[in-house]
């Protein structure tokens, strides 16, 4: 299942030489792509030639500035799939639990391969270990009500475990786009309330 | 492969109703996952009331929308020597997706490779509705698209009248879906970015 992001060596080269290690690439590519890769040209070089953004969030998965990705195929145990699906239909598919952590941007909980596997996927901010930390030490029941549906879930109260067995599910991300790669969770909240304030106050002076 | 989103017939079951569902489906689960149950019941209770409240939503034709924001996760095949293409460009362009700009509807989006290299997984969250959404890729970013899903078995090219088909045909829509911040778009995210730095600057010429 895991395929492990290739280390980045194409970095260092210049964006001439980046074009040229795309048409080539390219040279066998179906018509669409072929002819994508030259409309797109213009477009093309501005971001070849701008910095890199992309940076790891420690131990496994993609950054963008404070924003991480984290995504992993986990196998059901038998009869786990219908309990999942039960707990998330009685929840309407909406686990807020996780506001207690207060670093999750979102997450999804996709049945895949004839219910043989979940895939979840979500976006946080900061790094793995500390992400998991949190989830552990701050909402170890709703954690556990859900994750023990799977093969070889060791359970949270087994904090350091559990990280491991995360980590041995997850495939990194090999591209990773957020819209504010600066705006962490509780930034985007003072940012909501200091939104309220200044409508409150204009509607005073008005 | 895909797996289609139970009905929901159970949202209008009381929370007592609800608990004893939960307990029900619980009762063969693993001994660990019984105490969890059992510990996380308060909590769960709170919870099941609040998603009254909020509950997960269509994002139009096909995935689940939350207050204003939807995901869309599609898994596919890659075309023979599509992911040895895609891979390149992605790490040329080294996560610097600036034309996702262009789609200002766009939270975030991921590329992951599965199995081997034979398929793919893109998972994104988006404001509003399923076509509006797809529309914008195509008038916003045409070549980028083609560029990146040319790497996919069968992708029809952005402007061909199947694309949508192909997306739904491969798209697996969400059973659970959260969003902190369900009310936010992509602009009015942009806008309170604004205000606070407005808010900021003004407290500066205030302390000045």
């Amino acid at each position: 299942m895991a395929t492990a992001t290739a280390n980045r060596p194409k970095q260092n080269l210049t964006v001439d030489q980046k074009l040229q290690v795309l048409r080539e690439l390219y040279a066998d590519a179906p018509e669409i792509g072929k002819a994508a890769l030259k409309n797109g040209l213009t477009t093309l070089t501005e971001e070849l030639a701008a910095p890199g953004r992309a940076q790891t969030a420690g131990r496994i998965g993609a950054r963008q500035g404070k924003v991480s990705e984290l995504t992993v195929f986990l196998p059901f145990v038998k009869g786990g799939a219908k309990r999942l699906r039960g707990l998330l239909e009685l929840l309407e598919g909406n686990f807020r639990a996780a506001d207690a952590v207060g670093t999750v941007h979102d997450m999804r909980f996709v049945f895949v391969d004839n219910d043989t596997k979940l895939l979840f996927a979500t976006a946080y901010d900061g790094d793995f270990d500390p992400y998991i930390e949190d989830f552990a030490s701050k909402i170890p029941n709703a954690m556990d009500l859900w994750l023990c549906n799977f093969e070889g879930y060791p359970g949270m109260r087994n904090a350091k475990a559990a990280a491991d067995w995360i980590a041995n599910h997850q495939i990194a991300a090999e591209a990773w786009y957020v819209n504010s790669p600066n705006l962490t969770a509780p930034e985007t909240r003072r940012l909501e309330k200091v939104g309220k304030a200044v409508e409150g106050l204009l509607d005073q002076i008005g | 492969m895909a797996t289609a989103t139970a009905s929901r017939p159970k949202q209008d079951l009381t929370v007592e109703e609800k608990v004893k569902q939960l307990r029900e489906a619980f009762r063969n689960a693993p001994e660990m996952a019984r105490v969890a149950l059992e510990n996380a019941l308060p909590t769960l209770k709170s919870l099941v009331m609040e998603a009254q409240s909020e509950q997960t939503e269509s994002a139009g034709r096909i995935g689940v929308r939350l207050g204003k924001v939807s995901e869309l996760t599609v898994i596919a095949p890659f075309a023979a020597g599509g992911a040895e293409r895609l891979r390149t460009v992605l790490q040329l362009l080294n996560g610097n997706f600036s034309a996702g700009k262009k789609v200002g509807t766009l939270h975030d989006m991921r590329f992951v490779f599965l199995d081997n290299d034979t398929r793919f997984l893109f998972a994104t969250a988006f404001d509003g509705e399923w076509d509006p959404y797809i529309d914008d890729f195509a008038t916003q970013m045409p070549d980028e698209m083609d560029v990146i899903f040319s790497a996919f078995e069968g992708w029809p090219g952005i402007h061909n009248p199947k694309v949508k088909d192909w997306i739904v045909k491969h798209q697996i829509p969400a059973d659970g879906w959260y969003v902190a911040h369900p009310d936010l778009s992509v602009a009015q995210t942009g806008r309170l970015k604004r205000i606070g730095k407005a808010v900021d600057e003004f407290l500066d010429k205030l302390n000045a």
